[in-house]
């Protein structure tokens, strides 16, 4: 997660300077008296990088995927003890319904 | 003999009925979710963001917020491994959920950049 999130915050450090370049350019461009169409081709990489980065960051750092299925290996000690569970309610059940009908006999 | 095989018949239908509820670990599932919806709002930011840079105005930035959500989508499927079924109950939790709440992060950051880099 530590590697993840540098990533991120790299990724977002460029992005600002992408963003920061893009004014320059702008700022040029005014006195160029020229219009915007977009962002020149190194910003435009820049963009893409902290993109990457920022994917990256975004699908490390919140964490892993946990495995929904009691009987998967991860979740075995649980699947375990509610299997226990249920066999002990089970058969407690049917020594109930046993010496219920013997006492009716 | 009639009662014996009357006690196996109705442990099959309990074993049936038990095979036909489908059992998850509902923790697990919230856990998963939250994962899918802090890698949703980071990426709508940072799609916001991005359009605000490039300079994207009306439909086009829309059409970029749904283009950065599809591939978080891929990247959210390639981190389950391509088993969706193995960490959520269906395929909609991974495709959909987080998208019209994303969009608001999305619009908010995509008008603070366009502002910031654009207008002043």
């Amino acid at each position: 997660m530590g590697l993840g999130f540098m990533i991120g915050v790299f990724g977002v450090l460029i992005l600002s300077h992408a963003a920061y370049s893009t004014i320059q350019y702008r700022g040029l461009l005014k006195i160029m008296e020229e219009e915007f169409s977009g962002p020149p081709m190194n910003v435009v990489l820049e963009l893409l990088l902290g993109f990457f980065f920022c994917i990256w960051a975004a699908l490390t750092v919140p964490g892993n995927f946990l495995s929904i299925h009691p009987e998967s290996e991860e979740n075995r000690l649980d699947y375990l003890k509610l299997m226990l569970f249920f066999i002990h309610t089970s058969l407690a059940e049917r020594r109930h319904t046993l010496e219920k009908d013997s006492v009716g006999y | 003999m009639a009662g014996h095989s009357d006690s196996s018949s109705s442990e099959k239908k309990s074993g049936e009925a038990m095979t036909d509820v489908p059992t998850f670990s509902a923790e697990n599932l919230q856990n998963n979710m939250k994962v899918i919806y802090y890698s949703r709002t980071f990426m709508s930011i940072t799609g916001g963001v991005i359009a605000g840079i490039f300079g994207f105005t009306g439909f086009v930035g829309f059409i970029f917020y749904f283009l950065v959500m599809t591939i978080t989508s891929i990247g959210l499927i390639a981190k389950a491994k391509f088993s969706v079924h193995s960490y959520f109950d269906s395929w909609n939790r991974i495709i959909l959920d987080g998208l019209m709440g994303g969009l608001m992060s999305f619009v908010l950051f995509w008008t603070f950049a366009y502002d910031i880099v654009h207008i002043f």
